[in-house]
């Protein structure tokens, strides 16, 4: 689909170039980005790109082209394209993380399908008795609700125990994390247990912290935890991804988030071990491929729409046309957001929920206590109202204090109980967080409150 | 670059749009009246709604299939007419658009609609009892990892049997494997004749089957897993009967795999029986790839609570139609466009069962056609075929093995253009030489025509006419 590009060493081609054509080694201008991304709705404050991501009109043509290639034929397509296509996008993917072997590189839905992939192994370990019955999964309270669900479905019901570690936020350090985390390893070794599995998460979803990863896998590994499976749905393009650095078992991140893939895709690394275990991870649908591999029993699970699977090559070029590739936009990113972040913070008076080097490029601002966010149904209601009154898309998080905690007060000396959750992707401008800020500090000079807030 | 939207996407959106944003009458969870689905705005495109649809029109329809091929394998991946491609991609863009609002406003009311009108189609009871997912492959999964739960907590005892058939999709041999067997389950795999010449033949094997899956009342047979249409080699079975026989043997669960079912065979919930059901709407029923649904009978063995995604989410335990609803963010448009499939086949003189009985006897008739050219036969009697029948190649192509019948299949496709899939049919004891023992499964659907199966008889009567031998095809 690109034209000619000089970068490439291939100069054959320049003298035929229309000289209108803007040359491919320009990067894009701001009016470029707006019509790749023309197809977001207008007049709405998106900053919420964590939950949902994005995919440029670019991608979304070669989506559709893969598409159009099986409706027309799709033996052919099945016998000849597929399989190919979806090695040379594992092929891009392993190099980008730097994984060893291609094999490690399996491509899923999203992190729940390989969420459930992992627990289920887990879970025929406590079936077939490799495993004792209470032996430990660790996890951090904030993991993804569906994980929680995964480990009740294929853990708990097999008589697997859990053990929660609560992640301190707001938070100030590293340091903090780690200590949290030491101490819920105990908790699971309690009684004599093994810590089986330990899901620790690469940047957490709400509240939002980029966690230590890599020394939280050490401590793993110092504390005999069986095995390693890092949660890192936000981390491809938000983050340096080096999954041989950060030395998990298992590493799932989606490429629809911040990767700019169509819904949906996500990259599941499994490192390869001696003895084989990894042998014994398999998709939960399975097919003929049953046996091959996680790898290949992924590239078929039966007919679908692989399309979204196809186009990783597609976003590589994309985010070539960005200086500095795409670390030059995850720098951008978080600059900005904690940049907005502090814009925010400023005028509402409140705190970021961690320092700029916790944060990626979502940050999480603390929300004046006048809004009185007393429980999650508020938080809900004010994500509403923001959302219907406001035209602003951004997740809200009541933070639930303990008993005997003492909280981060703001500037009118009340308690912050909520913290909304801004996301800054290339489509982001300005306005869309003066809009938010707009929004927030109108209701507070009106004394609304989620007590009185409008129906929507 | 160009704005994704096509322009009479985003005037109709405008019309119904008077603000900039929002609409004042949505709730959050309901659909408004200025919400109206994207296949309401279709009706703008198609001047003739009211009409049958004409011969240009179904072409147009398919034209972005490859027309260099004769496709004659609707079977394996089905098709999806350009009208519906369409309203797909207006639910995708909506998803783009404004992702956050999709999903707490429009998602869930728009497959509830999809499973409401998959209630109706195939008169099950409820709309609980409907689920969507990918694929059979994927209800397969699900049924059977439920049989594995019983097992492995004890409710059945090792070595109870499940009995299944000979001809049963490969991947679903696979899953039987993964979650049954591995769990402690015997499988009994029940062979079928073929060719098969009455619907007798295959109830006295099942009959059979099921005697050997009781072992002499020494186990229970847990689970009959049936097809209603095989795959390969392709012959519908006489599932009624077979249903009827597994709840007078006292099998616990049955399970029929129907991927070729709706808009293939009839699908009535209540006349068939089974606990489960499950059928690809992407191959006869014109969906986008892909979407399928999973019936589960709410009363007696079904248990429709037992029943989990094996991709669990935060909709863990509110029963498998709600769990369907949501596997984590990924693109659910196929499963949301079935109003409009419905528009679609309404189209057609007597709708989606007028389009199964013309398409019925198309492939009898071109199936025929081709017996008498080739001097062969079919795989089964009309009667036991729907929109698929096997027919036999001339002996002389000597197909003697799989890999042979692959090769020729690869031939076709390359030398040819003509797209079909190929089937080795080992020979029984005392068969002699001249026994067939290739097939071709010819699929007919509302896109083909006479022309494509007269190019396969030619190209077959060619290679004959040639002296073309498989043992000459190289790897």
């Amino acid at each position: 689909m690109a034209a000619d590009d000089r970068r490439n060493g291939d100069s054959t081609n320049h003298n035929h170039r229309d000289p209108k054509k803007p040359r491919l080694s320009e990067f894009l201008t701001d009016s470029d980005i707006r019509s790749e991304f023309a197809h977001h709705q207008t007049g709405v404050a998106r900053i919420n790109n964590g939950s949902f991501g994005c995919c440029p009109s670019s991608v979304l043509d070669a989506q559709r082209d893969w598409q159009l290639r099986f409706l027309r034929q799709p033996d052919e397509f099945y016998f000849n394209g597929l399989r190919r296509g979806l090695l040379a996008s594992r092929a891009v993917i392993g190099d980008l993380i730097n994984a060893d072997d291609v094999d490690e590189v399996s491509l899923v839905d999203n992190a729940t399908t390989a969420a459930a992939i992992v627990l289920q192994r887990v879970g025929r370990c406590f079936s077939e008795g490799r495993y004792r019955k209470e032996d430990s999964v660790v996890m951090f309270n904030c993991a993804f609700q569906s994980v929680k669900k995964s480990i009740q479905a294929y853990v708990s019901r097999v008589g697997g125990s859990t053990v929660e570690v609560r992640l301190p936020f707001p938070v100030n350090s590293n340091e903090e994390i780690v200590s949290a985390f030491r101490e819920g390893l105990e908790r699971g070794r309690e009684n004599g247990r093994t810590v089986r599995l330990a899901i620790i998460d690469h940047i957490t979803s709400m509240p939002c912290v980029l966690l230590p990863v890599r020394e939280l896998v050490k401590v793993c590994r110092e504390e005999g935890v069986e095995e390693v499976f890092v949660d890192a749905a936000h981390a491809i393009g938000s983050v340096k991804v080096d999954v041989k650095e950060i030395g998990a078992d298992y590493y799932v991140s989606n490429l629809h988030k911040w990767f700019f893939c169509p819904p949906s895709i996500a990259f599941f690394y499994c490192k390869k071990r001696g003895g084989g275990s990894e042998s014994d991870v398999h998709h939960p649908v399975v097919s003929h491929e049953f046996g091959n591999g996680l790898a290949i029993e992924s590239a078929w699970i039966g007919t679908r729409d692989y399309s979204s699977q196809l186009v990783v090559p597609s976003v590589m070029e994309f985010v070539k046309r960005f200086e500095g590739g795409i670390d030059g936009i995850m720098k951008r990113n978080h600059d900005e957001a904690v940049r907005m972040g502090l814009m925010l913070c400023s005028a509402w008076g409140t705190n970021l929920g961690s320092p700029p080097e916790m944060c990626v490029g979502m940050v999480m601002i603390g929300l004046p206590s006048k809004l009185c966010v007393e429980s999650d149904e508020d938080a809900i209601k004010l994500r509403s109202y923001l959302r219907v009154h406001r035209s602003v898309e951004v997740p809200v998080y009541f933070l639930g204090l303990r008993d005997g905690e003492e909280g981060v007060k703001d500037r009118d000396g009340g308690l912050i109980t909520a913290y909304v959750r801004i996301s800054r992707q290339v489509y982001n401008e300005t306005e869309d967080y003066e809009r938010l800020r707009d929004a927030i500090t109108e209701l507070v000079k009106d004394q609304m409150t989620c007590q009185n807030l409008p129906p929507v | 670059m160009a704005s994704l939207s096509p322009p009479e996407e985003a005037a109709s959106y405008h019309r119904r749009r008077s603000k900039r944003y929002p609409s004042s009458s949505t709730t959050t969870n309901g659909v408004s009246a200025a919400e109206s689905v994207p296949d309401k705005r279709h009706k703008i495109f198609h001047e003739s709604s009211s009409s049958l649809i004409s011969p240009s029109e179904i072409e147009a329809e398919f034209s972005h299939h490859d027309p260099a091929f004769a496709r004659i394998n609707n079977g394996s991946f089905g098709c999806c007419p350009s009208s519906v491609i369409s309203v797909q991609r207006d639910w995708q863009l909506r998803f783009l658009r404004q992702p956050d609002r999709f999903f707490f406003d429009d998602l869930k009311p728009s497959i509830s609609q999809s499973r409401a009108a998959i209630r109706r189609l195939i008169n099950a009871e409820h709309d609980d009892e409907v689920s969507l997912v990918d694929n059979a492959t994927t209800a397969a999964a699900i049924v059977l990892q439920q049989t594995a739960w019983a097992f492995r907590e004890g409710r059945f005892d090792r070595g109870d049997a499940v009995v299944m058939l000979h001809y049963a999709f490969g991947s679903v041999k696979k899953s039987v494997e993964a979650y049954v067997s591995r769990s402690g389950g015997e499988v009994i795999e029940v062979q079928l004749p073929f060719p098969v010449n009455s619907a007798e033949e295959i109830i006295n094997r099942f009959r059979a089957g099921l005697e050997l899956g009781k072992a002499n009342g020494t186990r229970r047979v847990r689970l009959a897993l049936i097809d209603h249409v095989t795959s390969m080699p392709s012959v519908v079975i006489p599932i009624k009967e077979l249903v009827k026989i597994c709840r007078e043997e006292g099998v616990d669960q049955v399970f029929v795999d129907a991927a070729h079912g709706i808009g293939c065979v009839d699908v009535d919930m209540k006349e068939i029986g089974a606990d489960f059901y499950a059928s690809n709407l992407h191959k006869w029923f014109f969906a986008p790839p892909s979407v399928a649904f999973l019936y589960c009978k709410r009363s007696g063995g079904g248990g429709g609570s037992n029943l989990h995604h094996p991709v669990v989410s935060h909709e863990y335990g509110n029963g498998l139609a709600v769990e369907s609803t949501w596997v984590g963010t990924r693109d659910y448009s196929a499963q949301l466009v079935v109003p409009s499939i419905l528009e679609f086949v309404n189209r057609f003189e007597g709708g989606i069962d007028g389009i199964k009985k013309r398409n019925h006897e198309s492939v009898v008739e071109m199936g025929q056609m081709l017996v008498k050219s080739w001097g062969t036969q079919l795989g089964c009697p009309p009667e036991m075929c729907a929109s698929m029948v096997m027919v036999g190649l001339p002996v002389c192509l000597g197909v003697s093995s799989e890999s042979d019948a692959v090769k020729l299949r690869n031939l076709l496709r390359e030398r040819f253009c003509i797209e079909i899939p190929t089937y080795y049919r080992a020979p029984g004891e005392g068969e002699t030489d001249d026994s067939i023992t290739g097939y071709v499964r010819i699929s007919f659907q509302v896109y083909n025509k006479p022309e494509e199966y007269h190019r396969l008889k030619d190209a077959v009567n060619e290679l004959v006419r040639d002296g073309f031998k498989c043992t000459s095809l190289s790897d």
